[in-house]
């Protein structure tokens, strides 16, 4: 399985959930098996951004979306391109979810999840859902779900995040429980529960297109979200329309949802202003005070987790030397690339990822740019007025641009970066390069290094950790550990490694900037991974009024 | 327009007309009564040749250039089974002439083959979209050919008078502009700021056609009718005053034919034939200019098809647009040649 979750794009490296609600929960244990944490029903804070705090029902919500074309999909647990989330939040639900601040919680289909032992997770549904063909969502259900995202024929994302579950081995308890054996402990299962992507599927359910057939059949289209599809063209648009038997009494509140595919970012702002959309993602930097300005428009800023990561190679000249990989951490001016490659949508650094992480270690002092105290480092290592090649391609938004500021600020300090803009970067050269450009989204600290900073992570870019370090003991401790207080701890001990002798400079989190029609209510920013609020929550938390 | 057209009166007519005047029909074309067809027939076998040549190259270009190609597509998602995958779909595996004439054997078949990002025919995936296309390059033909031919000739016969230097400037100023600033302006003006009375993007529902929605035509027409109008007025003029300037037309007037039988039948004719050469530029060149324009306005043509193609680095669906715009050019070159055969007695009986 680890060979079919190939690299996808930006928007599939979803963050984890922090886990503090496990805490809060822990205690009111499900069938009185008190080992673990447990998931307890916490509803969602009901607070909105809009206009009007009574939601009305009625019309047709027009989204405008970035990125899609051709290779369009709609899948219940997996996307290629950006509009496909748009698309599959409105027609399917994860067991569990995230609230704006980025806390797990119970709001989805499972009433609850209890980790009874550190090797064994049990799923318990809630009553009365229904899918779009009218059939109850039932434990079946649950396990096709997970067996769907382990076939390798699907080739999806989510099986990389689960990889601790044993696939032969999810067990239906009863009509409205199911089990999930562990082939190790691992605390993270609930994070990877409320992933977008991993989504609850009917038995037999087939994408659109149809992997064999190639057939672009709605019929096929069954989950049990807010609104039911109706039509769809790849690379062109879809119209969902309103669920009458949706689970959550009054929602959604739309009679439809038109999600329109858009390769022009400024046509998407026209459109906006014309107003031929209600809601778009991803307003272009330069295009934000336009939309600002316009009475009936509003921005949606929200502050992601996304990062654009220069890697050093820890086995490669001429980063072997760990004095090296610090002086090139401290030639960065993280707020002139804050503000010359974000517009100044973004927040700096230091080094560290998963920032909403339970156990970030915020309490590490800011790096900030320190040429006297680079080149002395330089100097000792030997390596003063090098010259050194920084490989980058057009991934990412920003990716570019990001070598190209930091490659200016390197010259302070002696250094001459020569940025190497390559178009087959993810070819032959991706992950054997010594220092690179990448980008990722935000997740929890635990799945992203399994992403990335262990020798069996399929994207290491770094070769991060050194062969004498501790670090992978750590993690797999970290990994088995339920109690909150030491698993921080151990998480702690795994960052300050990183920050020590690390490969990654990083520089910034983006925010993720939206825009939509002051006619629309309900709209909040939130930490989530999807643009636009989790698109109004699969378009059901949002209305015109 | 600075990578625009450049309307040239000086492609003179005779020198794109194979053969020369000894006109012995080549074996196995039937002999015909009007020699017209004749050329039309051996223009017919020309272009074919050319798009053939032209299909090399594309294909060169695009599938038989060194290097991994199934990698170079597949980039970071590579993995060892669909690389194999790619190269079976794509026939790598097999000599260069070989995969070749498999693709062009698709073609003649119809058979454009499938798109490797929706897994679909590319015939089916962009047969909509050539006439969406299609549809946007005729209304603006219609529009800007007529508009063109009456603003040159007018201006013409009232050459350094107000009219003549009025759109002599403007025709100067929309030359100059590209379209993509022309139709952003367009849109400022018309929908999203200073009035708001047409859509900003053209939203054709998947399925609908563009004339369903006749009013999300206007600024895209308008976009590409300012694109052409100005080259083709300018040789219209250019080439009235030539021919208001000729003999002929003095002797017209000597002989007391009235002002209006005299452009009408002897100046206007001659002075088509030069721009005819310069609308079928124009027109070819509107099908690769819509591609500017279908971006702008979110129009759903061939242009956002290409473009999507060369994101997903989608090789049958960029060698099936550039072909079908080759052929365009080819067919466009044909249809002026008659044209200014036509109306030009002199090529006429060279024939």
């Amino acid at each position: 399985m680890e060979e079919k979750t190939s690299r996808q794009p930006l928007v599939l490296k979803g963050r984890t959930l922090t886990r503090r609600e496990l805490l809060i929960g822990a205690g009111m244990v499900a069938g009185g098996i008190a080992l673990g944490p447990v998931i307890a029903a916490c509803g969602t804070s009901t607070s909105t951004g809009g206009t009007s705090t009574t939601p009305k029902k009625g019309g047709n919500f027009r989204l405008g979306v970035t990125g899609g074309g051709a290779k369009d999909i709609i899948d219940g647990q997996n996307i290629v391109t950006k509009p496909d989330q748009a698309r599959l939040v409105a027609g399917f639900e994860t067991l569990l979810t995230y609230d704006e601040n980025y806390n797990l919680t119970t709001d989805g289909l499972a009433e609850s999840v209890t980790q009874d032992a550190p090797d064994k997770v049990t799923i318990r549904l809630k009553q009365g859902i229904t899918f779009h063909d009218g059939k109850t969502l039932s434990s079946d259900d649950v396990v096709y779900s997970f067996q769907r995202l382990f076939d390798p024929k699907q080739g999806l994302f989510g099986a990389a995040g689960l990889g601790s579950v044993d696939p032969n081995n999810i067990t239906k308890v009863d009509a409205r429980t199911v089990r999930l054996n562990l082939k190790q402990a691992d605390s993270t299962i609930p994070d990877q529960l409320g992933q977008y992507y991993n989504g609850i599927v009917p038995v037999g359910y087939t994408r659109i297109p149809d992997l064999t057939t190639k057939s672009v059949s709605i019929a096929s289209s069954n989950g049990t979200g807010p609104y039911k599809l109706q039509s769809f063209t790849p690379g062109q648009q879809s119209v969902h329309v309103r669920n009458p038997n949706y689970w959550r009494s009054g929602q959604p509140y739309f009679d439809q949802v038109t999600i329109i595919d858009f390769p022009d970012p400024a046509a998407q702002v026209n459109a906006l202003l014309a107003g031929q959309l209600d809601a778009i993602t991803d307003i272009p930097f330069a295009q934000v005070s336009v939309v600002q300005a316009h009475s009936g428009l509003k921005v949606l800023e929200s502050p992601g987790g996304g990062w654009l990561p220069l890697c050093m190679a820890i086995d490669m000249e001429p980063f072997t030397d760990k004095r090296v990989r610090q002086a090139f951490r401290l030639m960065a001016d993280r707020q002139a690339i804050v503000t010359q490659v974000l517009s100044g949508h973004g927040r700096i650094a230091n080094d560290l990822y998963s920032p909403f992480d339970e156990g970030f270690a915020s309490d590490l002092a800011q790096r900030h740019q320190d040429f006297a105290q680079a080149k002395s480092l330089l100097k000792a290592a030997g390596k003063d007025g090098m010259t050194v090649d920084l490989h980058t391609t057009d991934g990412a938004a920003g990716m570019v641009d990001v070598a190209n500021v930091f490659a200016q600020q390197a010259k302070g300090a002696g250094i001459t970066v020569n940025v190497k803009n390559d178009p087959n970067y993810y070819g032959d050269q991706y992950l054997k390069l010594a220092f690179s450009v990448d980008f990722w989204g935000t997740r929890n600290y635990l799945p992203q290094v399994a992403n990335g900073s262990i020798p069996t992570a399929p994207y290491n870019e770094c070769h991060w950790p050194p062969a004498d370090s501790n670090y992978l003991s750590l993690y797999k401790q970290a990994l088995g550990e339920v109690d909150k207080t030491k698993r921080i701890a151990l998480k702690h001990q795994m960052q300050q490694l990183e920050y020590d002798e690390g490969g990654y400079i990083i520089p910034f989190f983006n925010n993720l900037v939206d825009a939509y029609s002051t006619k629309v209510s309900g709209f909040q920013p939130s930490k989530g991974t999807l643009n636009l609020d989790s698109f109004g929550h699969g378009f059901r938390t949002i209305w015109f009024g | 327009m600075a990578s625009g057209p450049s309307g040239s009166a000086s492609g003179s007519v005779s020198s794109l007309i194979p053969g020369g005047p000894s006109v012995t029909a080549s074996p196995g074309i039937p002999r015909v009564r009007n020699p017209i067809w004749g050329f039309i027939v051996r223009r017919l076998l020309l272009g074919a040749f050319v798009l053939i040549l032209v299909s090399m190259v594309i294909f060169l270009a695009t599938q038989a250039l060194p290097g991994d190609t199934a990698r170079a597509i597949l980039g970071r998602t590579a993995t060892p089974a669909s690389l194999a995958a790619l190269r079976e779909q794509l026939h790598l595996n097999r000599p260069v002439v070989v995969q070749y004439m498999l693709w062009a054997g698709g073609l003649v078949r119809g058979d454009a083959g499938t798109s490797m990002a929706a897994q679909e025919p590319v015939t089916k995936l962009i047969g909509d979209r050539i006439i969406n296309s299609a549809f946007l390059v005729l209304c603006a033909g219609l529009i800007s050919i007529p508009l063109s031919v009456l603003i040159g000739s007018y201006a013409a016969l009232k050459r350094d008078k107000a009219f003549d230097v009025a759109t002599s400037l403007t025709t100067l100023i929309f030359a100059a502009l590209p379209e993509f600033v022309v139709g952003v302006t367009l849109v400022v003006l018309f929908a999203t700021t200073v009035l708001h009375i047409l859509p900003a993007v053209s939203l054709i529902p998947p399925g609908g056609r563009p004339w369903d929605q006749p009013v999300g035509m206007i600024l895209p027409t308008l976009t590409l009718v300012l694109a052409v109008t100005p080259y083709v007025a300018r040789i219209m003029r250019a080439s009235m005053i030539e021919v208001l300037e000729s003999d002929y037309v003095e002797m017209a007037r000597l002989k007391g034919l009235s002002e209006w039988i005299v452009i009408r039948r002897h100046a206007l004719p001659n002075a088509l034939g030069p721009t005819f050469q310069v609308i079928a530029l124009n027109l070819a060149y509107l099908a690769g200019g819509v591609i500017v324009v279908e971006y702008v306005f979110n129009y759903a043509g061939i242009g956002g098809a290409l473009r999507d193609a060369v994101s997903n680095r989608d090789l049958p669906v960029i060698q099936a647009v550039a072909l079908l715009i080759a052929g365009l050019y080819v067919l466009l070159n044909l249809l002026a040649d008659i044209a200014t055969i036509l109306v030009t007695p002199r090529l006429r009986t060279r024939l």
